[in-house]
């Protein structure tokens, strides 16, 4: 039996309070963010605003200590090995241009290959391309089975061509289905590649252990896990993060300007140039100690409960294309009413005060090789309830019959 | 199907729109009813054959595609179009917008406010809702045939 209030749990959101006729199903794109974290963010602008790492007064001093111990507890959070693997950036897209720049100029050579799968959002194609054809780099796609999954036998054999890097998201941000990634990273390590981990998704979905995952590098936003916009997060192993060329030059990622030439200051801050987002990393680490009071098994129940129940729901309705798998979901269902465009039934639903997303989700190649213009995606959280998914579900059959009429 | 077919079958369809669907929709008195006649409105405008939707008709800004054709008849100095768009609402909204600017002046067409007109019929709440759905990007398009 799960113990797991969600009454309790939705109570941390005032933005339930302030929008109460609306039923929020639009949580992949971004989550809202308990009391504790907007709490946190004000005290920090009230009582300790400051820069960090430079001042000579203990203003400074203390919101240094307040930024640094943001980094101890994501730090802890995913099991980190050492703090200087926790590098702040403004968010998944940032980390994955990072890492994609970084290796392009130090460990990536012409002639060798990256391996990225065709559920990737822009956000894993686009930085990767970026460099690729500049540097000689190829890039490798591993299609999908079917039922939209990753082929893993081609994937095997694509590996095959020894990539020097294989980036891949946790879960799905278009279909909610969750990879096999602790596999997929050890297929990918014999094989010798670095692996990258787009945990956008996945971060919020479960508890991650980056050592027990062995994996190179995991990034992920804070704003898709209960905290503001502006932060993520980009995990690497020392060694790894050592050889990432910075992206962005600036204050603090020095240790000596000259004209002529700079040297690097050491990780963390070789890699976060300029004033970092300090109240937006306060804000995040405040979000995962949040988080942290709640049982994560339990919360996983309750989504899975949410999501059997709307799915349930799905098979009253007619004329549906569900895309996404009710298994191993994260709790995200894209779906299509035949013959429809996703923005005119995303319209429908909005006219009823159902927030969804309806387009191509930053995942047009994945839309394109199925031949769809995109899709309805309803992405489920913690704080959503059962009253919420029947109201979504009948939102839903009343588009199918303004559309079909 | 041609350009000068195409526009002689929008023609009617606009002024019919504009004499009838227009007033339908402002008495319409719940949501879903003013949804149908939107739809029915798509339907009313002739679709551009899929041959004839050259990428350079496509009008970026959309969350789903739509296109535009023009025609300027010299003589006249009248702007005429042709608009097609994969999603049936925005298609509606944008015959709207077409039905309030087509054969206008060149003159006329540089000053229309699309705001303002919608507006005036009541409108208005559809244009700031759908901000995403293009027809700001659409209305940028139809200006940008102006001289």
């Amino acid at each position: 039996m799960s113990h797991f209030d969600p009454v309790n749990f939705r109570g941390h959101f005032e933005f339930f309070q302030q929008n109460p006729d609306w039923v929020y199903l639009d949580n992949a794109a971004t989550m809202h963010k308990p009391t504790a974290v907007l709490n946190a963010i004000t005290r920090f602008y009230q009582r300790n605003n400051s820069n960090v790492h430079r001042g000579a007064h203990t203003l400074s001093q203390n919101a240094t200590r307040a930024f640094e111990q943001a980094r101890d507890d994501i730090a802890a959070f995913i099991n980190a090995k050492d703090r200087q693997q926790i590098i702040f950036c403004s968010g998944a897209t940032a980390a994955l241009n990072q890492i994609a720049f970084g290796l392009m100029h130090t460990v990536l050579q012409p002639g060798d290959r990256i391996l990225i799968t065709a559920l990737e959002h822009h956000a894993n194609i686009v930085p990767w391309q970026l460099h690729c054809a500049g540097f000689g780099v190829t890039l490798d796609i591993v299609p999908l089975t079917a039922d939209n999954k990753i082929d893993q036998q081609a994937f095997t054999r694509l590996l095959a061509l020894q990539p020097k890097v294989v980036s891949f998201s946790h879960i799905s941000n278009v279909l909610g289905h969750i990879q096999p990634i602790a596999q997929m990273i050890q297929q990918a390590k014999k094989a010798g590649a670095i692996t990258v981990v787009d945990g956008a998704q996945g971060i919020v979905h479960d508890r991650i252990d980056v050592q027990l995952l062995d994996v190179d590098f995991y990034v992920w936003s804070g704003h898709k896990l209960y905290g503001p916009t502006g932060i993520g997060v980009l995990y690497g192993k020392t060694e790894l993060l050592e050889q990432l060329k910075p992206i962005f030059g600036g204050g603090e990622m020095i240790s000596e300007v000259q004209f002529s030439h700079s040297l690097f200051n050491k990780l963390p801050f070789r890699l976060e140039a300029g004033t970092p987002d300090i109240s937006g990393a306060i804000g995040l680490a405040a979000a995962i100690n949040w988080l942290q009071k709640f049982n994560t098994n339990e919360i996983k129940n309750y989504k899975t409960m949410l999501l059997k129940q709307f799915y349930n729901g799905l098979q009253a309705i007619p004329g549906l294309d569900i895309l996404s798998s009710p298994v191993h979901n994260a709790g995200i269902v894209a779906l299509n009413v035949q013959g429809e465009h996703p923005a005119d039934v995303a319209e429908l639903l909005n006219q009823q005060h159902v927030a969804v997303r309806g387009g191509q989700h930053c995942a047009m190649p994945f839309f394109s090789q199925l031949g769809l213009a995109g899709a309805v995606r309803f992405s489920f959280a913690p704080y959503n309830t059962e009253v919420e998914v029947a109201t979504s579900l009948q939102a839903l059959a009343q588009a199918v019959e303004i559309l079909t009429a | 199907m041609t350009l000068d077919q195409l526009l002689t079958d929008t023609k009617p369809a606009l002024s019919q729109i504009y004499s009838t669907d227009l007033p339908e929709l402002s008495q319409a008195k719940d949501w879903q009813s003013k949804y149908r006649v939107l739809m029915q409105l798509g339907r009313k405008l002739p679709a551009i054959p899929e041959k004839m939707k050259q990428p350079s008709l496509l009008v970026k800004g959309c969350e789903s595609r739509a296109w535009l054709m023009h025609y300027y008849n010299q003589h006249q100095d009248q702007h005429f179009f042709v608009l097609d768009s994969e999603a049936r609402i925005v298609k509606g909204l944008m015959a709207i917008m077409l039905c309030l600017v087509n054969g206008m002046s060149n003159t006329d067409l540089k000053k229309f406010n699309l705001a303002q007109a919608f507006d005036k019929l009541n409108l208005k709440p559809y244009l700031s809702q759908s901000r995403g759905s293009g027809l700001n990007a659409m209305m940028e398009r139809i200006k940008s045939c102006c001289h």
